[in-house]
């Protein structure tokens, strides 16, 4: 019993931290149509920003402003110096697809020239262990959790409340139309590169509070995990990956409870491909 | 000298990947960016079916099998099992998903099963790998081989390049390699075409998959190792940034891809970067990485075609003085008598009547239009009547048999084809091409078929093409037969769509709006040909709304509104129609 | 006589090879209904879309209250104070219909969109009942009301509607037609429709445009075109002499049964 209280109790944190990104790739793909597979690379981009911060001796919780600014900054630049580009002239999906994992590579080997592919850890604390009814948490955990259901909760209001979030369901609903009606549906879209790539560059800082210690490939396996929550929720519904982020980071961690540690990433994989193959637009995506 | 050696395999390792690679992606269009794995299976599987059983070395490793065979069984066994791998995965790249989300599942599965076969030892001795592989023919490693053997072996591997490339060519120059390549430029047209996807994508993950397997064996005999560190996804995007630089869809691009970026690139830097102590040990291995990222965007943006582009397959008209007259002798009993008969169709989508109770019938040999304001129900009734669309009641004869409840392509089998009102041309197909690939009984256009051989399907493809020569000429085309089709303009490629569906050889031609964006004197052109085509004994129901082009060639015309038959006539006479000029003005 | 709202001069573009609407001229004036008919494939729609910024044409002018808009894009003819109702993806579908209204007023300052969305359930009374819907499951009639209702919340000086009735039950597309459009032109708007429903339109239409094979071949009031024997010919083609005798005769068989 305690190991399934233990196990969930990782669940929820791995969830916490799969929900932010899986959330900023899945607004990203909706509202640019690049399904964009250099975003686990961004993270890591943002986890060695707040690196250098915290490095230069502020808390991390400060250096995650700074891993927000550098994911916002250098996903706007990716789409102004490359999708974009590819867009306008009217590349094929498959061949974004491809320059995103081009792009990937630049990003997540180009981290590792510069950082020599060394592990690296933050200066912190884990704060002391929480025992709230049987689930066992630290501080840093319950922090990491709380800036999750706050951004979750940031982006449904902004998705229905503001305007700009408006604008955004707009645009990816029917880009024309929302032109039309007289919706800047460029600016809008390089918005939302910088708003998704702070919510990468958040998710790549959590993400290596989380496992300790990271290089830059640290992120390559997390990608998967963020494809399977996505899918799962439909690609492009935000809800859908909030919601997929809790099912694959609850059984990911739960089934390594049971079955063996290293194959916890099988049961996000079968989900993947069982989705793909019977439902691609996911559960919460419409059945077109 | 042994420098060269390495370079020399590694050059016919990646060469063969990239073949494969090349066949898939290239060919037929899938984008499988789990490649590697394929031929990872080829490397274990040729590792221990080549090494004996895993006690044998005192029990350092682990592994399945271990069944000491000799060269070439392993081999071949690579081949096979990486042909055999291919198949779970085809429901992925079938019929229905979007090929960047079933290429996202494929990179997903090769991350994943790396990462498992890293973490179950008793498979292939897990993150260590399986090591010790002897070499063909020799009982040790390769490195403990004579000069000469090696030489014999680099030698071996550049003539199994030339085997792969002769198969693959084969395959690609073949009937069914451009059935491939009509998949790959526009799989829903193919389909309507009757070629089946799922056996055709099946066909091309099998073939990739088996060519991986192989290059993969050839690999492990040479290194005498494998781990999972060998084949991690990224290595999966080496072989594509190689294919796509020397050109996708080429052959010989390929192999000179797999020259410049896995061997010119990869393992000469890596000898330099060896040999230098005063850089930080992991900079140019990660530049490396860091370049092949940028070749790819960059190439893709410069110049996507890659170095060597597809080749433009030109195929001779045959001279006008040895084209065949139209072979097709028609049944001419029946002329005049009704080819098509409606009774009574109706066709519900969700409670609106979009064909409500049509009765009429198509007379052998006849151009009859078919005409009406928007939303009268006209392309329907043609989805009703080519079997794209089931119908809600009513009955269909064609021929004297009921047709009501057969589906589309055995429809198409008995000679009732329809066009389609968007442009479907296959646009990396010359016009000539285009018009072979509708041809439904080509020995060649199957996986056999294509391996057997030109000699084998050479006739079945000369008589296809007189006859596309022959139509190409009747429509005015002839000029442009190797000309891609995508290079047409707007009403060449309607032209290239109709002369498709004749390729088929239908008694009954069912035409949605062919003249739709086409210019008006070239309009009257098809109208010609096609009311040739009816002298000769072929129907044609034709939907179109310029009316002008009614008046010269239909007859007769059948008008629709609401979903019901208005009235039926010469176009002189139902211009005289009340019901018929109220039916246009009140629409 | 009042400046023009809407002209449009030398209009020519297409989809890349043969334009397919060569040098369309038109103008509409505030307050006006000014309908283009044709048949099929007459380039109507083609012409709107150039119109709104959609798609490019390669030659001609548009001017909408005296500002150049040619190959503008359509955010900035929207910003200038045209709304266009295209004939297919008209809706946000995954949105309810208040949020595609509030998008309708994306360009009105926050504290009027209150305002505006009342006086378009004014117009539109059964929109107001249906705030909470999604979109993209409404009828075909109701979602051509959300349509219009979207567009109404800009309070444009130009409407672009392109055939609003396609798809709509004869009845409704009537009613559709006599009173909504109508409300629209009364708000001093130039109401520019695009119509299959040539009968129908003409009946609300203050001046009307025919169009065919990609040109515009004839104008005038709908009772000067109702006169005219080139009008039916524009439809069928033909002999007009033959055609019109029977339409008037027609005409004239109405008239006696009413």
């Amino acid at each position: 019993m305690s190991l399934l209280l233990a196990s969930v109790g990782f669940g929820l944190v791995t969830s916490a931290v799969l929900a932010i990104a899986a959330v900023g790739f899945t607004l990203q793909f909706a509202v640019t149509d690049v399904l964009n597979l250099a975003f686990a690379a961004v993270m890591t981009a943002g986890a060695f920003a707040a690196y250098l911060v915290n490095e230069a001796g502020a808390s991390i919780w400060v250096a995650i402003v700074a891993a927000m600014a550098a994911g916002a900054v250098l996903s706007a630049v990716l789409n102004y110096v490359v999708y974009t580009p590819f867009q306008r002239r009217g590349a094929a999906p498959i061949t974004l697809v491809i320059i995103s994992l081009g792009t990937a590579l630049i990003v997540e080997f180009g981290i590792a020239a510069l950082a020599g592919g060394i592990n690296v850890s933050y200066l912190m604390s884990q704060g002391k262990t929480h025992d709230l009814g049987g689930l066992i948490l630290t501080t840093v955990q319950l922090i990491i959790i709380a800036i999750s259901l706050v951004v979750m909760v940031g982006v449904y209001a902004m998705l229905r409340y503001t305007k700009l979030g408006k604008a955004m369901r707009a645009t990816a609903a029917n880009r024309m139309l929302a032109r039309s009606c007289g919706i800047r549906a460029g600016r809008v879209i390089a918005i939302t590169w910088g708003l998704t790539g702070a919510l990468c560059g958040l998710a790549g800082t959590v993400f290596a509070i989380d496992v300790g210690s990271f290089n830059a490939s640290s992120t390559d396996i997390f990608l998967i995990l963020i494809l399977a929550a996505v899918f799962l929720g439909g690609p492009g519904n935000a809800y859908g990956a909030m919601l997929g982020a809790l099912v694959i980071g609850l059984g990911t961690e739960v089934s390594a409870a049971y079955i063996d540690a290293d194959y916890k990433y099988v049961v996000a994989f079968v989900i993947l491909l069982a989705m793909l193959a019977v439902r691609p637009t996911g559960l919460l995506g419409a059945a077109t | 000298m042994y420098y060269l050696i390495i370079l020399l395999v590694y050059a016919a390792v990646d060469a063969i990947a990239c073949l494969g690679l090349s066949q898939q992606f290239g060919v037929a269009g899938v984008t499988n960016f789990g490649f590697i794995i394929f031929q990872a299976a080829g490397a274990y599987v040729a590792a221990v079916l080549a090494l004996p059983k895993d006690t044998a070395d005192g029990g350092f490793q682990t592994y399945i099998g271990g069944y000491g065979l000799h060269f070439p069984l392993p081999w071949i066994g690579a081949a096979v099992a990486g042909g055999v791998l291919a198949l779970p995965f085809t429901f992925l790249v079938g019929r229905r998903l979007r090929g960047d989300f079933a290429a996202v599942g494929l990179l997903v599965t090769a991350v994943l099963l790396n990462l498992l076969v890293m973490n179950y030892r008793p498979l292939f001795n897990g993150d260590a790998g399986v090591a010790l592989v002897p070499a063909p023919l020799s009982s040790g490693m390769f490195v403990s081989t004579s000069n000469n053997y090696q030489y014999g072996f680099a030698i071996a591997g550049m003539i199994l390049v030339a085997v792969a490339y002769w198969f693959v060519r084969r395959i690609t120059e073949s009937p069914y390699g451009r059935t491939l390549r009509a998949m790959r430029d526009n799989d829903k047209v193919a389909d309507s075409l009757g070629k089946n996807l799922l056996a055709l994508r099946t066909g091309a993950m099998v073939t990739g998959g088996a060519i991986a397997g192989l290059s993969g064996a050839i690999l492990v005999s040479f290194i005498g190792v494998w781990s999972p560190a060998a084949w991690s996804y990224a290595e999966t995007i080496v072989l594509f940034t190689a294919v796509i630089i020397g050109g996708a869809g080429n052959h010989l691009g390929a192999i000179l891809g797999a020259v410049l970026v896995p061997v010119g690139f990869e393992e000469v830097t890596r000898f330099i970067s060896n040999n230098d102590p005063s850089l930080p040990p992991n900079l140019l291995p990660s530049l490396q990485w860091v370049a092949i990222g940028l070749l790819i965007v960059v190439f893709l943006w410069v110049r996507p075609q890659g170095v060597l582009p597809e080749r433009r397959r030109v195929i001779k008209l045959p001279d006008r003085a040895s084209t065949p007259a139209p072979a097709r002798v028609r049944d001419e009993d029946g002329a005049g008598g009704a080819i098509l008969s409606v009774a009574d169709v109706t066709k519900d989508f969700g409670g609106v009547h979009a064909v409500a109770g049509v009765s009429l019938s198509v007379g052998r040999g006849s151009l009859t239009g078919l005409i009406g304001p928007n939303g009268a129900g006209k392309s329907t009734l043609l989805s009703l009547l080519a079997g794209t669309e089931k119908v809600s009641s009513g009955r269909i004869t064609y021929l004297g048999s009921d047709i009501t409840g057969r589906p589309a392509f055995r429809r198409a089998r008995i000679g009732l084809v329809r066009t389609f009102q968007l442009a479907s041309e296959f646009k990396r197909l010359t016009v000539m091409e285009n018009l072979l690939s509708a041809v439904p009984a080509n020995r060649g256009d199957s996986f056999l078929g294509a391996l057997a051989g030109r000699r084998y399907w050479r006739r079945d493809e000369a008589a296809a093409t007189a006859r596309a020569a022959d139509l190409l000429e009747r429509f005015g085309l002839a000029a442009k037969a190797n000309d891609y089709a995508g290079e047409l303009s707007g009403g060449q490629r309607r032209l290239v769509e109709i002369m498709r569906a004749l390729m088929t050889e239908p008694d009954l031609l069912l035409l949605d709006e062919p003249m739709a964006g086409v210019h008006p004197e070239l309009a009257r052109r098809i109208g010609q040909a096609l009311r040739e085509l009816c002298r000769q004994g072929m129907t044609i129901l034709m939907v179109e709304h310029e009316l002008a082009i009614m008046d010269e060639f239909c007859d007769p015309v059948i008008v629709m509104a609401d979903g019901r038959v208005l009235a039926e006539g010469t176009m002189a006479e139902l211009r005289g129609r009340t019901e018929v000029v109220e039916a246009y003005l009140v629409g | 006589m009042s400046a023009d709202a809407l002209t449009a001069t030398g209009v020519t573009a297409g989809y890349g090879g043969d334009p397919v609407i060569r040098s369309v001229t038109l103008r509409a004036q505030a307050g006006q209904i000014v309908s283009v008919v044709g048949p099929n494939g007459s380039g109507k729609s083609t012409l709107l879309k150039a119109i709104a910024g959609v798609l490019r044409m390669s030659a001609g002018k548009v001017v909408v209250a005296g500002r150049d808009l040619t190959n503008a894009a359509a955010e900035v003819v929207a910003r200038s104070g045209v709304g266009y109702v295209p004939q297919v993806d008209d809706v946000f579908a995954p949105l309810t219909v208040r949020e595609n209204l509030e998008m309708g007023g994306y360009l009105v300052a926050r504290s009027a969109v209150p305002d505006r969305m009342e006086h378009v359930i004014e117009v539109f009374p059964r929109l107001g009942s249906m705030l909470r819907r999604q979109a993209g499951k409404l009828s075909g009639g109701e979602r051509k009301m959300l349509a219009m209702g979207r567009v109404l919340m800009l309070a444009p000086s130009v409407f672009l509607l392109d055939e609003p009735t396609a798809n709509l039950a004869p009845a409704i597309a009537r009613t559709l037609l006599e009173e909504q459009v109508t409300t629209l032109a009364r708000s001093d708007a130039a109401v520019l429709i695009v119509e299959q429903r040539a009968r129908a339109v003409l009946a609300v239409s203050d001046y009307t445009y025919v169009m065919g094979g990609g040109e515009l071949r004839l104008s005038g009031t709908p009772a000067e075109l109702t006169e005219s024997p080139a009008f039916v010919e524009s439809f069928l083609g033909g002999h007009r002499d033959q055609a019109i005798q029977r339409s008037e005769a027609d005409d004239h068989a109405d008239t006696g049964k009413a």
